[in-house]
């Protein structure tokens, strides 16, 4: 049984319908990624999973409870794009505050605290935030979301202008936590970030998914595997002048073609013209250039659960 | 078992009965509630360091005594600045000798140096008066003050009154009938205009001379005239009459006082001190209307929003503090001032008032600067609402909009009736409950952070109303509803034009008034309407926007009997009182009903004309407003023209 089962959902504004019938479920333990352009409505969609955002339609349904039940809302860690923190507070008043909100007991809400804020390595715990910097403020956040010892979290954009070694150690946090059981909703714009830690992921744009599924899944659906038959002689004219790239290199002739059965031909070719392979190798699409193709003008696919 | 795990997994076995959930939850409620409150006082605490306390503390200290200084003793700024030269065996060396403006000396003393007198008045044995020196004019004009000052306190002195005072004057203050407009008559039920002449009998306490005909009064039995000043009896069997209010103060003046010494019955001190109320409320809802704004801007009320605790909850527990601040200080002012339990109770759904108006306009601003423009309106507004009517305690019925003046009564010992209270605090009460349910309505993620101008966020709170009573009921529910939630303020805008034309002549003061009370009730009968139309709530068909306007108006019509409370204090004996809220109730039966059940005729009609152009666009809306008032301005003009 998923503990995230997104189904339809849908939210308008007016005569602008920001997601459009999204629909997508997710396994426990699994860290999910929710890619897309700007406006794709990511965030809409996150936010409707976390009782923020009411939809005009459709349901997403955490561990059993609609969103906004208080059931529901105790099992979820949210940690959004911008979490700005109460500036006057302290990390630990700032976290003992929300644990007491959310009902943690006091002795087990210190113990929690202090030991996610060691494992977050974050100094400074009596420093009134205002004064801290701005990856220990998003690693605050983060505790924050934790603080409540959730079974599904929701990462929006959580490395967001931070720097690369903050950048990283959320990452590994994040992996960390997902190997703890932990269901993490994670959506970035540096498609790097999600392509690392994601196990499978939706690509939205413009309010509907264009892709879903693991990245593998995706690739075969949306990406072009590419051969590079690397010869001594050229044997391009053994192909449609559509079908084959070449790059002339040193002696080297480089083929690049879309399926074997142009390898074969470019062997043939090649054999035929007194030359030889020398290598040939193939190459996947990044999910950036999968996600730069729908972003670009590929017809939308429709959703399926 | 902690509230963290009480809800832990989707189904339970076994459901607990209604009652006790229903407590759990509460509980549970109260609890977060607490904690939103506690979290909201450490963190405002937060924000001020030790300097900032240590300033204000001496601030306060350093006002304090120089406030009781000046209260006890005066500035002394005056003291002795003119000199005066008359020897004491002179008449008017105690009148220098008295005032603290002067100081005399001998005429001895006086030294004349070629133009440089040492004196700014000079007395001479033979009864001249001479000025000398550059201040000399002015000290004469003062010493002539002194000696006016002086006179009259000999003659309060004075145990023989008809010797100090040849001549008293009565003074009758008689309030303006619904009848000295119509024709002079009396009112068909008799009530309005026959009470003034009754009340001035009735005012009369054994002892006093009531015959305020005569003008002159010899002075015979020691009571003055001024025991008369307010013609009301208080008489509550009579329920169109001007009640009993500030009756107390004046009559209980015995003190003989000269006639140019007459002053409009103004409860002076008792007004300054219930003042004293509403300072600390003006500077409160600053720090309450920040930190509202705090929530929004930047999202950082965002987290609260995720967190088990719902909206109503947050904003309860933000406000708690403020409003039990407010309360722990009225109680200190009460007890410093001598005020007791009325001025306590009176002062509370003020500052209720003054948060939650603070608080809808702190959700409709889009930044800190438009805040500061939200919380001085709010300020003026309120203040002015409050104030202005209390000076009028001692006066006229109209004082009890606000509860000010509760608290002006019992500064002055007077005990208001259930009725006065009910009348005065009820709408600032129901106010602030409908001002707090808009803005918790739009106490969420999509609404507070968004940068819309003023107008579409007051749509769109409505809206959050009309969707919420449409998920709860019907979405035809949603006019009734709130037209009825409306009354309040409906209440309070016509309180408050009735207050402001109160001054104004009639001839002036009538009309205006019937097309301003018009207008409130259909902009309030409507507004919600249109809000759902512009929200695509509502189905555009005539037949819906029909079935709307009925909701509408009957919704209106059902809590407008409310406003009937008026007649618990006789606003409609005055003519712009009637002209606001309608003729009093009469007794012949056919009337009675006709005056009682034809404004539902008039408010579904006039609804139905809005909702009608509400459901064609803005401009369709403004005309049929404007259509509708007209309509009802011209219902109310010719019901009292027929009951008059």
């Amino acid at each position: 049984m998923p503990i995230v089962d997104v189904t339809d959902l849908r939210k308008e504004y007016g005569e602008f319908a920001a997601v459009e019938g999204s629909t997508f479920s997710i396994e426990r333990g699994e860290v999910f990624g929710v890619v897309g352009p700007n406006g794709a409505g990511k965030t809409t969609t996150l936010k409707m999973i976390a009782g923020l955002i009411e939809p005009t339609d459709g349901t997403a349904v955490v561990a059993g409870h609609e969103p906004g039940e208080r059931a529901m809302q105790r099992r979820l860690g949210f940690l959004p794009e911008a979490s700005p923190l109460y500036e006057e507070m302290t990390a630990r008043s700032y976290l003992a505050f929300f644990a007491d909100l959310y009902g943690v007991p006091s002795d087990v809400a210190s113990d929690r605290i202090e030991r996610t804020l060691d494992r977050l390595d974050l100094e400074h715990r009596d420093r009134r935030l205002g004064n801290v910097s701005k990856g220990m403020k998003r690693k605050v956040a983060i505790a924050r979301a934790l603080v409540n010892d959730p079974d599904v979290l929701i990462f929006d954009e959580p490395a967001s202008g931070l720097d690369p070694l903050t950048t990283n150690y959320i990452l590994e946090f994040t992996r960390e936590l997902s190997d703890e059981g932990k269901t993490i909703v994670f959506s970035a714009h540096n498609l790097f970030h999600v392509e690392s830690i994601c196990d499978r992921l939706v690509i939205m744009n413009e309010g509907q998914i264009v892709a879903r599924g693991t990245l593998e899944a995706i690739r075969e659906t949306h990406g072009t595997t590419e051969y590079r038959v690397d010869a001594t002689a050229d044997a391009s004219g053994a192909l449609d002048s559509d079908a084959v790239e070449v790059v002339r290199e040193n002696g080297t002739v480089t083929h690049v073609v879309e399926s074997m059965d142009d390898v074969e031909a470019v062997r043939e070719r090649v054999d035929a013209a007194g030359g030889q392979i020398t290598d040939i190798r193939t190459t996947t699409p990044t999910l950036e250039e999968i996600f730069l193709e729908i972003a670009t003008g590929s017809e939308a696919e429709a959703a399926t659960p | 078992m902690s509230d963290d795990s009480a809800d832990r997994g989707p189904t339970r076995s076994v459901q607990p009965p209604r009652l006790v959930s229903a407590a759990s939850h509460l509980a549970g409620s109260a609890t977060r509630v607490g904690r939103i409150a506690r979290w909201e006082l450490t963190k405002s605490a937060g924000t001020i360091d030790r300097k900032t306390i240590l300033l204000v503390l001496a601030v306060v200290a350093v006002a304090g005594v120089v406030g009781l200084s000046v209260a006890d003793e005066g500035l002394g700024l005056e003291d002795e600045i003119y000199v005066v030269g008359v020897d004491e065996d002179d008449p008017y060396h105690d009148v220098a000798s008295e005032s603290e403006q002067f100081r005399p000396i001998a005429l001895s003393m006086v030294d004349d140096d070629g133009g440089d007198v040492n004196a700014d008045v000079i007395l001479t044995r033979d009864g001249e008066i001479y000025v000398a020196g550059e201040h000399g004019e002015a000290a004469y004009d003062a010493f002539r003050d002194a000696i006016d000052d002086y006179n009259e306190q000999r003659m309060a002195d004075e145990a023989d009154e008809a010797a100090a005072y040849p001549v008293l004057v009565t003074v009758n203050y008689q309030e303006r009938t619904l009848a000295d407009v119509a024709d002079g008559a009396a009112t068909p039920d008799g009530g309005a205009a026959d009470a003034s002449s009754d009340d001035g009998a009735g005012a009369e306490t054994p002892g006093q001379d009531a015959d305020s005909d005569d003008g002159i009064d010899t002075g015979g039995d020691g009571v003055t005239g001024e025991q008369d000043a307010v013609a009301s009896d208080g008489d509550s069997s009579e329920p169109l009459q001007v009640p009993d209010v500030g009756d107390g103060a004046v009559t209980e003046q015995t003190t003989p006082t000269s006639p140019g010494a007459l002053e409009p019955p103004f409860p002076f001190e008792a007004l300054v001190l219930a003042f004293l109320f509403i300072v600390p409320m003006n500077f409160v809802i600053q720090a309450y209307g920040s930190t509202i704004m705090d929530e929004r801007i930047k999202r950082r009320g965002e987290l609260l929003l995720v967190s088990p605790a719902s909206s109503p909850e947050i904003v309860a527990g933000k406000t708690l503090p403020y409003l039990l601040g407010l309360a722990a200080v009225t109680v200190v002012i009460a007890r410093a001032i001598g005020g007791g339990g009325q001025s306590i109770a009176a002062a509370v759904p003020i500052a209720l008032a003054f948060l939650a108006a603070t608080f809808v306009g702190a959700m409709f601003a889009r930044s800190f600067k438009e805040l500061t423009f939200v919380t001085v309106t709010i300020s003026v507004v309120l203040t002015t609402y409050t104030f202005v009517p209390a000076i009028f305690t001692d006066v006229t019925p109209i004082a009890l909009i606000s509860p000010l003046t509760l608290i002006v009564m019992d500064l002055q010992n007077e005990s208001a009736q259930i009725g006065e209270f009910l009348f005065s605090t009820g709408p600032f009460y129901l106010g602030a409950a409908v001002c707090f349910l808009v803005g918790i309505g739009v106490y969420r993620e999509e609404d507070m952070f968004s940068q819309k101008p003023i107008p579409a966020k007051i749509v769109d709170a409505i809206t959050s109303q009309i969707d919420t009573i449409s998920s709860r009921v019907h979405a035809y529910a949603s006019p009734f509803v709130l037209s009825m939630l409306a009354i309040p303020f409906v209440f309070a805008a016509q309180l408050l034009a009735v207050a402001l034309l109160f001054v104004v002549p009639e001839a002036i003061a009538l009309p205006v008034m019937f097309v301003l009370a018009a207008a409130i009730e259909e902009f309030a009968k409507s507004v919600h309407v249109y809000a759902g139309y512009a929200r695509s709530r509502f189905d555009a068909s005539l037949r819906v926007a029909a079935v709307l306007g009925v909701f509408s108006g009957a919704g209106f019509f059902l809590a407008e009997k409310f406003t009937h409370a008026v007649q618990l204090v006789g606003l409609p004996d005055l003519t712009v009182g009637a002209a606001a809220f309608g003729p009093a109730l009469s007794s012949e039966p056919l009337v009675f009903l006709a005056i009682f059940f034809a404004p539902l005729v008039l408010h579904v009609v006039t609804a139905v004309v809005g909702s009608l152009g509400a459901s064609r666009g803005r401009h369709a809306y403004a005309v049929a407003f404007v259509i509708a008032t007209l309509v009802h301005a011209l219902y109310n003009l010719g019901v009292i023209a027929l009951v008059a």
